[in-house]
């Protein structure tokens, strides 16, 4: 059994970071058997983060193997996430990611790459973001948005500090 | 993060943080040298390090703008 990533005191942090967390969100992740060297490990992270609260949950695809459903949230590179809220009580494991059982809320939240050293907080940030529904931009970027009518693809790029 | 938080905002948002050491090719087609950098619409636009949610507004109104 592989060593576990996050000691003691990290999840401790995480316990109380998480009490922020207001709805269920779910990580949805795929990895690659193909040319992924960071793969197990950040398979390995998200599992033991999502597994200090019960508002989280993950899934584990394949991007090649499930090419189609990594289209639907385009998802290209591995290891790729997207953070989606989890609606409804019905809401089962790998149910919902069709239009007749909407489980899922896609905000276009996306990882690509291990999020370590500064990114990880972002990561955790992010978490408690998603979970309250709700942006937590100022009015007039609100405004900004409101009216916004194309499509924007935003790619920052991060390197760990 | 930031755009993260735009993509939660706006539908036509969407935001995906990239590890640039991870993903080489997608950095140096972006020509990325400090981080983080902010790249929109696939290079319509661009902004290097950390800024306010104003500025972002406004080099994304500028991206849509020169994408005509």
């Amino acid at each position: 059994m592989t060593e576990r990533l996050l000691n003691d005191q990290l999840v401790g942090q995480l316990k109380e970071v998480f009490t922020d967390l207001v709805n269920p969100v779910h990580v949805l992740y795929f990895g690659s058997r193909e040319d992924c060297e960071y793969c197990p490990e950040i398979e390995q992270l998200l599992t033991e983060v999502v597994g200090v609260s019960e508002l989280l949950s993950m899934e584990t695809r394949d991007l090649e193997e499930h090419a189609e459903l990594a289209e639907t949230y385009r998802v290209d590179k591995a290891p790729g996430f997207v953070l989606l809220g989890k609606v409804g009580q019905n809401a089962q494991q790998n149910a919902g990611h069709t239009d007749e059982n909407p489980a899922y809320e896609d905000y276009g939240v996306r990882f690509s790459g291990i999020p370590s050293g500064h990114e990880f907080s972002s990561l955790i940030n992010d978490l408690v973001l998603v979970s309250r529904r709700d942006s937590g931009l100022n009015g007039q970027t609100r405004e900004f948005l409101a009216k916004l009518e194309k499509p924007v693809h935003l790619q920052v790029f991060v390197t760990p500090t | 993060m930031l755009a993260h938080q735009m993509a939660m905002e706006s539908p036509f948002i969407e935001a995906e943080m990239v590890e640039a050491m991870e993903f080489p090719e997608l950095s140096n087609r972006f020509q990325v040298s400090g981080v983080p950098q902010t790249t929109i619409n696939a290079g319509a636009g661009r902004l290097v390090g950390s800024a306010p949610e104003e500025r972002l507004i406004a080099e994304i109104e500028k991206a849509l703008e020169n994408q005509g």
